[in-house]
């Protein structure tokens, strides 16, 4: 088992690194000259001479005139020891400008998770054990049309429904502005501002997940000791949760770790679409707002917490399941 | 021969039909003769039409597919259009229907911007079309007890009116005080003639003395002292105002040197005159029309007419005449169809505003052409939203379609070579296929269209934005092919293709995959309907193909606004509607080809 881990994890970091070249030679072919950027606030209030001056400085500083796997190297030896580079959006350390929208996305998403979770698997479970009757279908068919429609509809239809026409919740935003009280008060009105945007992550999720949790529960109810438990005479409810939905957990569980990985990565469309700070949205700005430090660092984030998530999916079934371990 | 075969069999069509609502009787056959009669193929297609559900989402979806891949042919978009007078107009057809009691008894007609006003004989006013200006303006609230209305014009945004003791009326937008009439309106003359241009208003009394209010800048109109007192008649268009003086000649009533004052110097004894935009338009005693100023949009191309002109009148960007013989001519610009006047004759007397032509005939009846509105409702910017929804889906579908094209060949090639040769081309395929999986969908092509496609035309951009779906959605499928290849890999026909010498590439391509098509369809159908939603979210985001060229996902673009959820609800929903029916049928389609290709799958 620790072999394994151990053969996954040298993987892991080749495929990093493997990313991270290609992602920062794309960044690096982008247009526009850096130094001049960082510089260009400071043009006409000093002489030409000491702007040329500060801009080569700058060029220097930056290392644009090094050959580009000089640069790569520096680069990562940078990433390495923290220093994420520096955004000239909002004239702040990488590292800075990243920590608030991280809490926000991190705040939002365990609740996000929670709620679909919660939702999704005693559902699954429902419409496994009665399939084919008239609620499963009406279940199947909304989820099909969960996992079609586009999450920024499902947001635009909630807005319409909830802020505009009943005027209930907010339309964007994360905090009243100008907002004064206690901590407790201020929890409550994030929470108000967030009921919007965490319906339309828990819809978008809804579709695909109830499928998959329906799908593995069919599949475990269909074994062999689910027909014995039975003819044991046990009790439905034992059959269900004990020997059914335990097994069926085995495939269910890799969506939940998956979840859990997402926490940290936002919904770049719910974020957007509701004006949230979040990662999502930092890196929405970043984009348009040509940040590519911002951008080139989130970028990185998001592969490292792919790659590590399809580490921890791996070994969470060896986990759950003591049949699967893995002993290569 | 026996009898069953001299029976009449109903069509295919009404088989499908009556398959589709669950009425058809099926045959019962003895297992021998079905499994003579039925390839596997055939089984297929009859378990999925057999499957109402996705045989309707089939219909549904060849609908709408064949209506935004044939419509674009009669329904061309210029990219470059733009109308501020057309902006966020409500879906309806009604901008020139005229009310029943008007007919007959015409005494004065105009076109407003996206409305109409007419007063009757009797000096009623009535008020037609889309009114309403914003939430709490509505032109419909006409001022009451106005006495007898004997002439109305309508502006963009407001309507004036003069009843028959000279006495001014307005409502409408105000913004600009062009509805707040000037105190000395009543001091210079009694009032013969209102013009309300473009948030401009105008008066001209019978000392020839001419008032103005209103927003004077953006038409750029000035009556100079020496100009004040001769003038008989004002028209305005959107941009600029001409008049008319008692002597017969045209004086252009503006401060800058526009195009519409290069006035002929030897015009003379003009009966009447005409604008739109910057383009003036004269009728001589004669009957000849002379034209001037900017005639980019055709102003200038004055049909061959049948007698003397007698009257004319401009819209937007084009010009109606009327000849002594009661025909109607119109020419200019014609993306509304306003310069297609009808073949009529008896004509007496002829409107036009902005897209709106009206003519009235010797029973006080009108006849119109021009625009009537829009099925959909138009944009921030007036363009027709049914158009752009036509267009957009064709370029939604287009892109979805080739992403998934490219993705499946990536996928086929890949998986194919990768099952079959196993050992270090498998392993290094295998992490090629995870490399590619583990970057970030959307943040990786948002960026790439940031990096490619910032550099070429907008063509080359669609087929890059194409092309990244392509590429980055390859590995799902390529993994299911590889996992079939290696099922099949072992069976008899490839060890027997192998002793015959077959090449590999033969086994793989000609032997192998043919018999994991069905898969391969499967999930192609479901990656068609992922591509068209992520073409969708990455044009929503800005990221994707660039306004103006229209796709549904950035239709969709800056809607998440308050003000268009609620008050221009037909911007976003006709979009987001359309978008949804399709995937929700690609989807659905995707689940019953499963379904009829793997009949045990319809148990989970």
């Amino acid at each position: 088992m620790l072999r394994y881990i151990g053969k996954r994890i040298v993987y892991i970091i080749g495929v990093f690194f493997l990313i991270s070249i290609i992602m920062f030679t794309i960044y690096n072919s982008i247009p526009g000259d850096r130094a001049l950027t960082q510089v260009a606030p400071i043009k006409g209030k000093v002489s030409a001479e000491t702007f040329d001056k500060m801009y080569q400085d700058a060029r220097e500083k930056l290392g644009l005139d090094d050959p580009l796997p000089v640069r790569y190297v520096k680069w990562m030896g940078n990433l390495l020891t923290g220093d994420l580079g520096y955004s000239t959006y909002y004239r702040q350390d990488v590292v800075e400008v990243m920590k608030t929208p991280m809490m926000n996305t991190v705040f939002i998403n365990i609740f996000a998770t929670i709620l679909a979770l919660g939702i999704t698997i005693p559902l699954g479970i429902f419409c496994a054990v009665r399939k084919f009757s008239k609620f499963d279908n009406i279940v199947q068919v909304l989820t099909i049309v969960g996992y079609s429609v586009p999450a920024f509809v499902i947001g635009l239809i909630f807005i319409y429904i909830f802020a505009v026409k009943l005027g209930w919740f907010p339309v964007s935003g994360m905090n009243s502005p100008n907002f004064q009280g206690n901590a407790w008060e201020a929890f409550l009105d994030r929470m108000y501002h967030l009921v919007l945007p965490l319906a339309v992550m828990t819809c978008a999720a809804l579709g695909g997940m109830t499928r998959y949790v329906r799908a593995a529960m069919i599949d475990a109810l269909r074994m062999d000791y689910v027909r014995t438990a039975r003819a044991k005479g046990l009790k439905e409810k034992v059959v269900i949760y004990s020997h059914a939905w335990r097994n069926a957990l085995l495939p269910v569980i890799t969506l939940i770790f998956g979840w859990f990985i997402g926490i940290f990565g936002g919904s770049i469309i719910v974020e957007q679409m509701f004006q949230l700070n979040g990662m999502g949205r930092l890196y929405w700005v970043a984009l348009m707002n040509q940040d590519y430090d911002v951008a080139l660092a989130m970028q990185m984030f998001y592969v490292i917490l792919s790659l590590v998530g399809n580490l921890i999916i791996d070994l969470s079934y060896g986990i759950v399941d003591p049949r699967v371990r893995i002993n290569k | 021969m026996s009898k069953k075969n001299t029976e009449k069999k109903p069509s295919s069509f009404v088989i499908m039909l009556k398959r589709l609502f669950g009425i058809h009787q099926k045959e019962t056959q003895d297992i021998f003769t079905e499994e003579q009669v039925q390839s596997p193929m055939r089984t297929v297609v009859r378990n999925f039409m057999d499957n109402k559900l996705a045989m309707t989402a089939l219909i549904v979806f060849l609908a709408i597919f064949l209506f935004v891949l044939i419509a674009p042919v009669f329904m061309p978009i210029d990219l470059s259009f733009q109308e501020g007078t057309q902006a966020n107009i409500a879906p309806g057809r009604d901008m020139m229907k005229i009310p029943k009691e008007l007919q007959g008894n015409i005494a004065s007609i105009d076109g407003g911007s996206t409305f109409g006003v007419g007063a009757d004989t009797n000096g009623k006013v009535y008020v037609w079309g889309k009114t309403k200006i914003s939430e709490r303006i509505d032109l419909k609230d006409i001022p009451e007890d106005m006495g007898k209305i004997v002439q109305v014009s309508a502006g963009v945004d407001h309507i004036l009116a003069l009843a028959e003791d000279g006495t001014v009326y307005s409502w409408g937008n105000d913004r600009l005080q062009q509805v707040r009439l000037p105190n000395d309106i009543y001091r210079e003359g009694k009032i013969i003639q209102v013009e309300a241009g473009y948030q401009l208003s105008m008066a001209v009394t019978d000392e020839g003395y001419v008032h103005v209010w209103g927003n004077e800048n953006i038409n750029d109109v000035r009556v100079k002292r020496k100009q004040q007192g001769t003038i008989a008649k004002v028209v305005a268009s959107g941009d600029s105002v001409i008049g008319l003086t008692e002597d017969g000649e045209v004086v252009h009533l503006g401060r800058s040197e526009s195009d519409i004052d290069k006035i002929p110097e030897d015009l003379e004894n003009v009966v009447d005159i005409a604008a739109c935009s910057t383009t003036g338009a004269a009728v001589t005693e004669d009957g000849e029309v002379v034209v001037w100023g900017n005639t980019q949009k055709g102003q200038g191309n004055v049909p061959e007419m049948d007698g003397k002109v007698v009257q004319i009148s401009g819209g937007r960007y084009h010009f109606t005449a009327l000849t002594d013989t009661g025909h109607v001519y119109s020419w200019g610009d014609n993306v509304y169809g306003q310069s297609e006047a009808p073949q009529t004759e008896g004509i007496t007397n002829i409107y036009t505003g902005y897209y709106q032509n009206y003519a009235v005939d010797q029973d006080g009846n009108a006849q119109t052409w021009g625009l009537k509105g829009y099925l959909l409702g138009s944009d921030e910017l007036g363009r027709d939203v049914f158009t752009r929804l036509v267009n957009g889906g064709r370029m939604t579908i287009t892109i979805g379609a080739v992403a998934v094209i490219i993705s499946t060949i990536i996928a086929v090639i890949v998986g194919g070579i990768s099952g079959y040769c196993g050992g270090k081309v498998d392993i290094v395929l295998q992490r090629v296929m995870e490399v590619v999986s583990s970057i970030p969908f959307i943040p990786f092509a948002m960026i790439l269209t940031v990096v490619v496609g910032n550099k070429v035309s907008e063509t080359m951009r669609i087929f890059i934005i194409m092309l990244i779906l392509g590429v980055l959605s390859w590995p799902t499928l390529s993994r299911l092919v590889r996992a079939q290849v290696l099922a099949e890999r072992e069976s008899e026909f490839v060890t027997a293709a192998k002793a015959m010498g077959v090449s590999r590439v033969s086994i793989i391509f000609r032997h192998i995959i043919p018999n994991v098509i069905s898969v391969i369809i499967v999930t192609a159908t479901i990656d068609f309907a992922t591509c068209m939603l992520t073409e969708a979210t990455l044009s929503w985001l800005g990221f994707g193909v660039k306004l103006p060229r229209p796709t549904w996902g950035n239709m969709l673009y800056g809607a998440a606004d308050s003000v268009v959820i609620q008050s221009y609800w037909w911007r976003w929903v006709f979009p987001a509607l359309l978008l949804s029916i399709c995937v929700i049928c690609i989807n659905t389609i995707g689940d019953g080809l499963r379904d009829a290709i793997d009949p045990k799958s319809n148990d989970r």
